[in-house]
């Protein structure tokens, strides 16, 4: 009991000068967005939609991991529990940021023109289901019931600390399993409207699970990232051993794994097939600059991580995971631009200054949320039962 | 040749893994461990090596990947030239399905066997019997007694510290 009582006084602290340098980032990537959005369009609606997108990604990762670990009874996880939680809190802000992205949406989706769509009958037989009330409404949708869901689940978790009433974790078996079964639902539809619909002639029914497969791998990247982190600070040195650290590089080893597998399985059918309207979004990606960045996207989303963490001894060393989480988070970034950019920059890519601001203000608005969060309430459950088990988990 | 082993028993994995320790640190030689189910940390407090078994098994999967694509490359491309929809005969994307499952094969099966090899644990093999309840409710720790320094009871007042439940002699035939 004592190593419990004497790690839950050490909330998080991040200090005055930590999290201003954090908000001028925001601040200074949002106003580089703000000027793209007037001086070049073209460029800074995809991006903006890009980092809105990796943000969702991150809070929906958080929520997932916690329902996962709910659902399947697990205790090895409890005591990093709060990290998760803490990555849900920047739901809300991507409700504010949809509600921007919803005035870039002529720049951004072919559908939403309807001169275009007159004259074309393949999106005229789509309208149905891509028109702008309707896309709206679904957002608005997905958004609210992920965060009614997810605030449901985290909210119960936060009151168990004081009360440790075993009813509550029951309560959340059974909210997560349904969180499961929703998010399989809306996160396949959400990510068909958001990402999909840029190229509106264009279809994959697989596009949904390998959405899912990069968020997830983000999400477990970047939470590990954050636990090594809080490790080196001090909260976390006498709760976080090598064992959960292994546990997470073997989850990330598996996802890194399974997200090739669903790219592969993706690109596989469609040049097998080689019919047209499929072909030519690969086409697309294969050609100069996109074709390296094909090459980049697999690189660090799958070769790099695979192998550095085959051995047992990495997985268990903070120094190698870390920096396999870092390239993950960048792989991620990577991924998202190859499958949002391309209709927006025909010949290469190109990594300017409207491409970073957004994303830099997405990732300082992360970690500033999240530290912000963590250092309010307690870092540890308390109240759960199976927090004894995670502390001393021994793998 | 006949060697002399000493065979403990406790009644928690934890006495064992102290005793286990205890027992390293004060230069015994350990035999094995014998317990009902896996115990986390017996590996490290015994001061085994890590297993060489991933070698093995990444090897294996390697040759497997190679031997495949190669028999795939050979039927489909050299000796019997196949046109799939005007595809180049050497298309690689097509054969990385079998070549990934033909992987996973090599180094499962071949991982499980050389295992058991390594083991011995081949069929009709008979069980060794070492103590009763070492698949029921008892943790075993078997030393060797390697030199003429090794006093049993010694040993015995070393593990009385972890809850020794029953101490004995036993004479193994090599």
């Amino acid at each position: 009991m004592s190593t419990i009582s004497a790690a839950t006084r050490l909330a998080v602290r991040p200090s005055e000068g930590w999290a201003r340098n954090l908000s001028i980032l925001v601040l200074i990537g949002a106003a580089v967005a703000l000027i793209g959005i007037f001086a070049a369009p073209d460029r800074a609606w995809p991006n903006v939609l890009l980092s809105t997108y990796y943000l969702i990604s991150l809070g929906l990762a958080g929520g997932l991991f916690v329902a996962l670990q709910y659902v399947s009874n697990a205790g090895w996880s409890v005591s990093f529990r709060r990290i998760p939680e803490a990555m849900t809190e920047v739901l809300p802000v991507t409700g504010l940021l949809l509600v921007v992205l919803f005035l870039g949406i002529h720049t951004l989706y072919e559908w939403s023109h309807e001169a275009v769509v007159a004259n074309d009958p393949i999106l005229h037989s789509k309208s149905g289901w891509l028109n702008e009330p309707f896309f709206i409404a679904r957002s608005v949708f997905y958004l609210a019931v992920w965060m009614v869901m997810i605030t449901a689940i985290v909210k119960r978790s936060q009151r168990q600390d004081a009360s440790g009433d075993l009813e509550l974790t029951r309560t959340n078996r059974k909210i997560s399993a349904g969180f499961l079964v929703v998010f399989a639902l809306t996160f396949t539809l959400a990510s068909m409207d958001w990402i999909m619909s840029l190229e509106p002639h264009w279809f994959s029914t697989i596009f949904g699970i390998y959405n899912f497969a990069g968020l997830f791998l983000n999400g477990l990247a970047t939470m590990t990232l954050v636990i090594i982190l809080l490790k080196r600070m001090g909260p976390f040195r006498n709760v976080i051993n090598d064992s959960h650290l292994h546990d997470l590089g073997k989850l990330i080893f598996a996802f890194s794994t399974f997200w090739m597998y669903i790219w592969f399985s993706q690109y596989v059918l469609i040049w097998y097939a080689n019919i047209p309207e499929e072909v030519t979004y690969y086409a697309r990606r294969e050609e100069g600059g996109w074709g390296v960045l094909t090459i980049v996207n697999i690189l660090f989303n799958w070769v790099i991580p695979f192998i550095a963490l085959l051995p047992i001894w990495t997985k268990r060393h903070e120094g190698v995971l870390l920096r396999v989480c870092i390239f993950l988070m960048i792989g991620h970034w990577i991924d998202l631009f190859w499958m949002i950019m391309p209709p927006f920059m025909a010949k290469d890519p190109i990594v300017g200054l409207w491409e970073l601001g957004p994303i830099l203000a997405a990732l300082a608005a992360f970690f500033l949320i999240v530290f912000k969060s963590l250092a309010k309430g307690n870092l540890l459950p308390v109240g759960d039962p199976m927090l004894g088990e995670s502390l001393n988990l021994h793998t | 040749m006949s060697r002399r082993l000493l065979v403990s028993s406790f009644a928690h994995e934890n006495d064992l893994l102290a005793a286990t320790q205890a027992a390293r640190e004060h230069g015994y030689t350990i035999l094995d461990a014998y317990t009902p189910f896996a115990v986390h940390g017996l590996d490290k407090a015994m001061g085994m090596r890590s297993t060489r078994l991933a070698w093995a098994t990444l090897i294996l999967g390697i040759s497997g990947a190679v031997a495949k694509l190669w028999f795939q490359i050979w039927t489909s491309a050299t000796s019997w030239p196949v046109n799939v929809g005007g595809k180049p005969l050497k298309s690689v994307p097509a054969f990385v399905p079998v070549t990934f499952e033909v992987m996973v094969l090599f180094a499962g099966v071949g991982t499980v066997l050389l295992f058991l090899a390594m083991r011995k644990l081949w069929p009709g093999k008979k069980p060794a019997f070492i103590y009763d309840g070492a698949t029921n409710d008892r943790f075993i720790l078997v030393l060797i007694q390697d030199n003429a320094s090794f006093v049993v009871e010694e040993v015995r007042s070393l593990f009385e510290r972890f809850h020794l439940v029953d101490l004995e002699e036993r004479i193994e035939r090599v």
